[in-house]
């Protein structure tokens, strides 16, 4: 069951390379959220209820309902609606995810018999949705997709941080929480504010500070 | 004590947040300034260590750390009330703007006392959010795009550190916990490999925090865009938070015996931070933008220091202070002449001893003090650190630390030099005429204490401070 859906989760980031419409991503988002959910379901045995607690609350309601709906309305503000014009072409996006998947799956496999504190599919998965994601960051254009691939990249770190078979401390849960959170926030804040000044949400027009012509 | 430097803050900023009063927001931030100061000062001299919250603490690590950010902290603030009075802005805006600046010295003063590796990670989260809008707050155009460049560039950076820590977690086995006095106790029985792999996560990601070279792109942008009193703390407050990190990461490699592995990198990126500022200090069109390189330079300075080993620590809690005095002074006198000249082109600043006495002084002392001239205190730390590099038989190195620094120095003294003493032309006289009356007493104040400290230290440092400096490099 748990291995069904981290192999899922996995999954998710071929669609999320393969597809350009926005509003699509937001919704991968919510289903990474309950993933998350799930696969720390399978796990529940082993916490106390004040853990269960908490990945409840940061599964299910800040990374599945709080983010996207806010995601959303950004989305809805700024009026954009697809990333086209990303400099890979979508098919090429899906091959080069779909082999930084496999690689994750095949260094899980080897993994297997040489680590005792960590789940082998557990890091492969998330070693390759973090890499996926930031790989994803430098090809899209606009910044909301940025947003977007930002957050599922926190998600292969919580993918990762729950592979540890022990417990990180509370506090530091909490506070990670928090601060994505925020980061998520501001810079959903941002994406309203380069709105209105640039009337477009294109990455390339962020290019202005440099060093050699610069125009102040 | 403790409690009272990181509880007064949060009630300082509910403060601010109802009371929405130019002078009385400014003055909660002096307060704060003052009392930072205060109790540094208690702690320095051994009151009140003990009795703080838990994950909170002042050891001999930090304590060096948490006066520079004091002192600093106090300057700014100094000057910030003389900056403020000439901001044409809503009170509500300057309510916003003190409420982040007392956050942001909140969050870097628990980065710095936190015991704990994860809570150290949340802060300097917390450090760049909080900082975000204060870079923003001109509300430009380019603002903007350098904060945006910040957040995200540091957010990466950080979730990768985080990556690090994870791994941390997983190569320390059955040590559940993490404490740094725990980590350092049980370091020598840390798995090496993943050691080694969250090494190199947790020094991108924090190394991204302290401007090292492969990932300083958000430094100059957002130092360049952030109004002067930030630049100032973001340059000599919030780098060297990011830099206790990584040496307190870096002692766990040393006791688990990794330590070649981890100079390694340390040098690979010291180097590179010093090539970078090489290559593009030469082209620069605007001045803040390259005091924003040079402060890559001195991490780098900094990064190599450390990846020097022992012999060099003393150089290295030097050369922090120094930079951080000298920076400051110079980034909050860049200030002083962005409100004379309205522009941050070097084409159009000249003659600023002309224009302005004072100010035209303080630009060219804040850059004695950073090129190391003697008797500032950078002197002697780059000058211990040539000498550890040839006690080490590191002559290729030595050479190349040189020779880059002396290009570095040649870049910046040609554009400081023809700021300085350039023609002044007629229409360029009239406007500084009218601007002058902005630059108060506030405004040069900051920047004399500063540099009187840097030249001083160079030739007397008083025993009380050695004394902190060498617990300080025993600790690290």
């Amino acid at each position: 069951m748990e291995t069904g859906f981290i192999i899922l989760f996995g999954l998710t980031m071929l669609y999320l390379a393969a597809t350009s419409r926005i509003i699509a991503h937001i919704r991968l988002l919510i289903v990474q959220g309950v993933l998350l959910f799930l696969i720390c379901c399978c796990g529940f045995e082993h916490h106390n209820w004040l853990n269960i607690a908490f990945l409840t609350v940061e599964t299910l309601i800040v990374k599945s309902i709080v983010i996207p709906w806010f995601l959303y309305k950004v989305l809805k503000k700024t009026h954009s609606n697809r990333d086209v014009a990303a400099n890979i072409p979508h098919f090429y996006c899906l091959v080069i995810s779909s082999l930084i998947l496999l690689a994750g799956f095949l260094a899980s496999n080897y993994l297997v018999s040489s680590v005792k504190m960590i789940s082998p599919i557990y890091f492969g998965v998330s070693a390759a949705v973090i890499i996926i994601s930031l790989w994803l960051i430098t090809i899209k254009h606009k910044i909301i997709s940025n947003v977007i691939e930002f957050i599922t990249m926190e998600n292969g770190i919580f993918l990762l941080s729950l592979s540890v078979a022990k417990e990180m401390p509370m506090l530091v849960n909490l506070g990670v929480l928090l601060d994505v959170f925020i980061a998520v926030y501001i810079l959903g804040l941002f994406v309203n504010e380069i709105n209105k000044e640039f009337n477009d949400l294109e990455v390339s027009h962020l290019s202005d500070l440099k060093d050699y012509e610069y125009n102040d | 004590m403790i409690n009272t430097i990181l509880i007064f803050p949060i009630i300082a900023c509910i403060l601010v947040l109802i009371i929405k009063n130019k002078t009385f927001n400014t003055w909660m931030v002096n307060l704060y300034a003052v009392l930072h100061f205060v109790i540094t000062v208690l702690l320095a001299s051994g009151h009140g260590a003990k009795n703080g919250i838990p994950y909170f603490a002042v050891d001999n690590t930090n304590m060096i750390f948490l006066i520079v950010l004091s002192v600093v902290f106090l300057m700014v603030a100094i000057y910030n009330t003389g900056y403020v009075k000439n901001l044409d802005v809503p009170d509500r805006r300057i309510s916003h703007y003190s409420f982040m600046i007392l956050v942001f010295v909140l969050s870097m003063t628990g980065t710095l006392l936190s015991t704990d590796l994860g809570l150290a990670w949340v802060l300097i989260e917390a450090t760049t959010l909080s900082s975000a809008y204060l870079i923003y707050f001109n509300k430009t155009k380019h603002s903007i795009e350098a904060a945006w460049k910040y957040v995200f560039i540091c957010s990466i950076g950080i979730a990768l550190a985080f990556v690090g820590i994870i791994l941390l977690n997983v190569s320390s086995g059955a040590v559940n916990s993490m404490n740094f006095a725990q980590l350092y106790e049980h370091a020598s029985g840390f798995d090496l490999a993943w050691l080694k792999l969250a090494f190199v996560f947790m020094l991108f990601g924090f190394g991204a925090k302290m401007g090292l070279a492969p990932i300083h792109f958000w430094l100059p942008d957002a130092h360049s865009e952030a109004p002067s009193p930030i630049s100032a703390l973001l340059s000599a407050a919030l780098l060297n938070s990011a830099f206790l990190v990584i040496v307190r990461v870096f002692k766990i490699m040393e006791i688990a015996n990794c330590t070649d592995y981890a100079r390694l990198m340390l040098f690979v990126m010291g180097f590179l931070s010093l090539f970078v500022t090489t290559v593009f200090v030469y082209h620069i069109k605007n001045y803040k933008r390259m005091l924003a390189y040079s402060s890559i330079e001195n991490m780098g300075i900094l990064a190599i220091g450390m990846a020097l080993g022992p012999v060099a620590y003393y150089a290295v809690v030097l050369h922090l202070i120094g930079h951080s005095l000298a920076k400051a002074s110079f980034f909050l006198t860049s200030g002083n002449i962005l409100e004379l000249f309205d522009s941050k082109r070097i084409k159009s600043v000249s003659g600023i001893v002309n224009a302005d006495g004072k100010t035209g002084w303080l630009w060219a002392a804040s850059f004695l003090a950073i090129c190391a001239f003697p008797t500032s205190v950078l002197f002697i730390s780059e000058f211990l650190i040539i000498k550890a590099m040839i006690l080490q038989k590191h002559y290729v190195l030595c050479v190349l630390f040189v020779l880059l620094l002396t290009i570095i120095l040649f870049g910046i003294g040609r554009v400081v030099i023809k700021m300085t003493f350039g023609e002044l032309s007629e229409d360029k006289a009239k406007l500084i005429e009218e601007n002058k009356k902005k630059v108060s007493l506030w405004m040069y104040v900051p920047q004399v204490i500063m540099l009187v400290i840097v030249f001083v230290m160079g030739i007397y440092i008083p025993d009380y401070l050695n004394d902190i400096i060498k617990l300080a490099v025993g600790a690290f």
